[in-house]
This record gives structure tokens, C-alpha cells and sequence, in this order.
């Protein structure tokens, strides 16, 4: 097989694997307003935890680079909910509130993929086995961001099928960008620390920005907290066992 | 110097340093709730990066024991503010309320900084200058959290150095559970990793319960989300000069 084809192949497979974050709300019926609160505070507690995993990574290719872009993507997600609160943005049966933090939702995941596609293209040039571990690692950690943006989508009434589409459409990048990193290798890698900065920039934001407010005010601060921190240790444990 | 003696003095700034936030109060009768808000953010910032920084050390360490750690240390904090009913405290009202506010308030406060303290005694055995790293951070992290504490304790007519005392007070527990901390770890090495979990998960559950929730109703949401990822954006950018 041409090997440019394995890259997308490999690349697809990361992206499929985030759908099965939707799956556990194939189980969950009606959502209640509590139950958002909660599913805020899941998904905060998750992007926190795979942030401190970008930021590490960040910073050991460059501490400014990794801070530039994450200056850069806290200010892209203010200007994208600027844009979107101008433009009274429907979503679905969704109102101009709810429309707008599952819209942001998706693009803060989708943006957040692309250095996740380079880091699978890229790891492609130290030889097949180091791209399948790294292929494997990003997949399995796709699965519990699948579940974060599903968490935020599902109890806006998007239905399970929609929150897998959503899902796996985030990591999309991931296969598009896999392949042109393992093309050009070179020029990608002195990027790769601005990009993975502004993924961490721009998930911190999302959370304290749209998604922390909306639990506190729909449950008390003692469950939210409670969420948010085990839910943001068991994605750091889950990603040191990988 | 004696690495005890470093672990006391660099705790006993972090707590010193929580006088300085009655500095406001010199020129101004009360500051507008915005500013309580961006204090109260700019605290739960500086925490967050704080634990970032202690999860960055003590990664290859916090595997399982780690994870334990954290759910233990979260767990603590949850059952301390269900002992004390204090767990649906607001801890900035202005106005309205009885004399038990007032102690419910110092005891929060003193829990609190008893676990910057387990946090300065995890990053100290770590390494001296994490240690000193992540006391500066806290010495920081004190200063507008005392600033939310003195308007609480102004609004109630407390003289400015009494309600500087108190802040102050209210940050000896991080002395001396920085050094039992430092303490245990020296004596009981492999403590360490639990204890790097149970100061992460502390730290990320007491910025989640106490300054944030109250900093959204103080101030706009957007003002409040950028002073807290920018403050931790400078932890974290100084901690990657650091390393």
C-alpha cells in the first residue's frame, strides 16, 4: 500500500474512534437541567485534563511558542462567540444560547484536532511502530473527548446518531492533516508547538468562558466541583497509562 | 541551607504575604464587586497553574498511586466542608449575616491554605526550587484572595490591621502543613506520589468550589475567563523557563 494512504487510513481510524465517546448516551434518556449542569461540568473537567496534557507536551518543544498560540486560541474563541452571538445562530430546534455553546463546542474540538492529525503524520517518519503506538494513543484519547462533546451536545437534544456524526466530523482533521505533516515533516514540526498551545488556549477558554458558568448556575458548586476535578484526574490518569 | 529551614521560610512568605491584600483598602472605603471577581479569578488562576506545575513534576510518578491521591485529596476537601457545613458557603457576602458567618468564613479560609500547604510541602520534596517556585506562586494566589477576605471582614466595620491579622492567621495552617508535609515525605519516601495526587486533586477542587463559582456572579464572564487562563498561562510559561 502507498504508504501517503496508510497515513489517512491511520488518520481516519483516530477520527472513528472519537465517536465512541457518544455511545454511553445511547443508554441516557431524557437529559434535565441538572443533568447539563453536570455534563458541563464532565466535559470541563476532561478539556482541563487533556489541556495539562498539551501544555506539557507544548513546552518541551518551545514555552513561548506553546504560550503565543495559546494567546492566539484564546482570542480566536473570543472572536468566534462574538461572531456567533451577532449572527443569532440556530442550531437544529436549538435556541440562540444553546446553539451557540454547541456550535462553539465543535469548533473548539474540530480546531483542536488539526495538531492532533500532525502528531500522527509526523510520527509516521520514526518508523511504523512508533506511528501505530502514537496512532493508538490518540484514538483511545479521542474517546473520552468524543464523550465531552457529547455531553455538551446530547442534553441540548441532539440525537445520539448526531453526537457520533459531530463526534468523529471534530476529529476529522486528524486524517487531513496527518497526511501533509508526513509529507513535509520539516516545515511542520517547528509549528507544532503553536498549534498545540492554541488547542490548549482554546479549550481553557471554552471552559471557563461557556461552559463552568452555565453548571453553576444550574447546580450547586459543590457537585460541579466534584465532577470537575475527578473527571480532570481520570483524564490525566488516562493518559499516563497510555 | 538546611532544607527544612528553606520549606519554613519560603512557607512563612506565602502566608505573610496574604497582608498585602488589605493594601486596597488603604485608599478605598470598599473596591467595586468587579474587582472582588477579578481577584477571586486571578486566585483560582494562579491555583490552577500551581497545579499544573505539581502534575509536570510529579507525572512519571502519578500513575495509580497518584490517581488514588487526587481522589483522596478531592474526597478530603468534600467531606471537611460536610463536617463543617460549610459546603454551600458563600464566601464573599457583603452584608446580612449572623456572627457564625464569620467564623464559618476563617475556618474555610484556614482549610484552604492547608492544602497550598500539603502543596508546598509535595513540591519542596520534589525539588527545592519547584518547592520555592510554587511558594511564590501561592504568596501571589494570597494576596487577592486576602483582598476577598478584608472587604468581607471591612464590610462588617473590622479595623484594616485586624482584618489584615486575620488574613494573615488564617494562612498559618499552610506554614505548618508545609513542613509536616515536607516532613512526612523526607521520613516516608514512597508517600510521595500519593501525596503529589492529593495536592493536585485539592488544589483543582478547592479553585472549582471557592473563588470561581463566587467570581462568576461578581464579574462579566468573559472578563472573569480571561484573567483566569491568562493567570495560569503565566505559571505555566514560567514553569517551562524553569524546567
Amino acid at each position: 500500500m502507498q504508504p501517503v494512504i496508510l497515513v489517512f487510513i491511520y488518520g481516519l481510524m483516530t477520527a472513528l474512534a472519537t465517536g465512541l465517546g457518544a455511545l454511553p448516551f445511547a443508554f441516557v434518556r431524557a437529559v434535565s437541567r441538572k443533568g447539563v449542569a453536570y455534563a458541563n461540568a464532565v466535559a470541563s473537567g476532561l478539556m482541563l485534563g487533556a489541556c495539562f496534557g498539551l501544555l506539557v507536551e507544548g513546552t518541551e518543544s518551545g514555552t513561548w511558542s506553546t504560550i503565543i498560540g495559546a494567546n492566539l486560541g484564546i482570542l480566536f474563541i473570543l472572536g468566534t462567540q462574538r461572531i456567533l452571538q451577532r449572527y443569532n445562530v440556530r442550531f437544529g430546534s436549538l435556541g440562540s444560547v444553546g446553539a451557540r455553546r454547541t456550535l462553539l463546542m465543535i469548533v473548539v474540538m474540530t480546531v483542536h484536532s488539526f495538531s492532533e492529525g500532525v502528531a500522527v503524520g509526523a510520527s509516521f517518519g520514526g518508523g511504523m511502530t512508533l506511528a501505530t503506538l502514537i496512532t493508538v494513543a490518540i484514538a483511545v484519547h479521542n474517546i473520552p473527548e468524543g464523550l465531552a462533546i457529547s455531553a455538551v451536545l446530547r442534553p441540548r437534544g441532539v440525537s445520539v446518531a448526531g453526537c457520533i456524526g459531530w463526534s468523529i466530523f471534530s476529529s476529522l482533521p486528524q486524517p487531513l492533516m496527518a497526511v501533509p505533516a508526513y509529507l513535509f515533516v520539516d516545515a511542520f514540526a517547528p509549528a507544532l508547538p503553536y498549534g498545540i498551545g492554541f488547542a490548549a488556549g482554546a479549550m481553557v477558554l471554552m471552559v471557563f468562558l461557556e461552559l463552568l458558568p452555565e453548571a453553576y448556575g444550574q447546580a450547586r458548586k459543590l457537585t460541579v466541583a466534584l465532577l470537575v476535578s475527578i473527571s480532570l484526574a481520570a483524564m490525566i490518569l488516562f493518559q499516563r497509562l497510555l | 541551607m538546611n532544607p527544612t529551614i528553606t520549606v519554613l521560610v519560603y512557607s512563612s512568605i506565602a502566608a505573610a504575604s496574604a497582608a498585602l491584600g488589605a493594601i486596597p483598602f488603604r485608599w478605598r472605603d470598599r473596591i467595586p464587586i468587579s474587582w472582588i471577581g477579578w481577584a477571586n479569578a486571578l486566585a483560582a488562576g494562579l491555583m490552577l497553574g500551581t497545579a499544573y506545575v505539581i502534575v509536570v513534576a510529579g507525572l512519571n510518578r502519578m500513575v495509580l498511586a497518584g490517581a488514588t491521591g487526587a481522589f483522596l485529596g478531592i474526597g478530603f476537601i468534600y467531606w471537611t466542608h460536610m463536617i463543617a457545613r460549610t459546603e454551600d458557603l458563600d464566601l464573599n457576602k457583603l452584608d446580612e449575616t449572623g456572627p457564625e458567618y464569620g467564623y464559618q468564613i476563617l475556618l474555610v479560609q484556614s482549610l484552604h491554605s492547608a492544602s497550598e500547604g500539603v502543596a508546598i510541602g509535595v513540591a519542596m520534596s520534589l525539588n527545592i526550587g519547584l518547592g520555592i517556585f510554587a511558594a511564590i506562586a501561592f504568596a501571589i494566589h494570597n494576596v487577592p484572595e486576602a483582598t476577598v477576605l478584608c472587604a468581607v471582614l471591612r464590610a462588617r466595620g473590622i479595623r484594616l490591621r485586624d482584618a489584615a491579622g486575620l488574613a494573615v492567621m488564617t494562612n498559618v495552617s499552610l506554614i505548618l502543613l508545609a513542613i509536616v508535609t515536607f516532613a512526612l515525605i523526607a521520613a516516608v519516601p514512597s508517600l510521595l506520589p500519593w501525596a503529589l495526587g492529593f495536592a493536585m486533586g485539592a488544589l483543582v477542587y478547592l479553585v472549582m468550589v471557592e473563588p470561581l463559582p463566587e467570581s462568576y456572579q461578581q464579574a462579566g464572564h468573559t472578563s472573569i475567563a480571561l484573567v483566569t487562563s491568562v493567570a495560569m498561562g503565566i505559571v505555566v510559561l514560567l514553569n517551562g523557563f524553569l524546567r
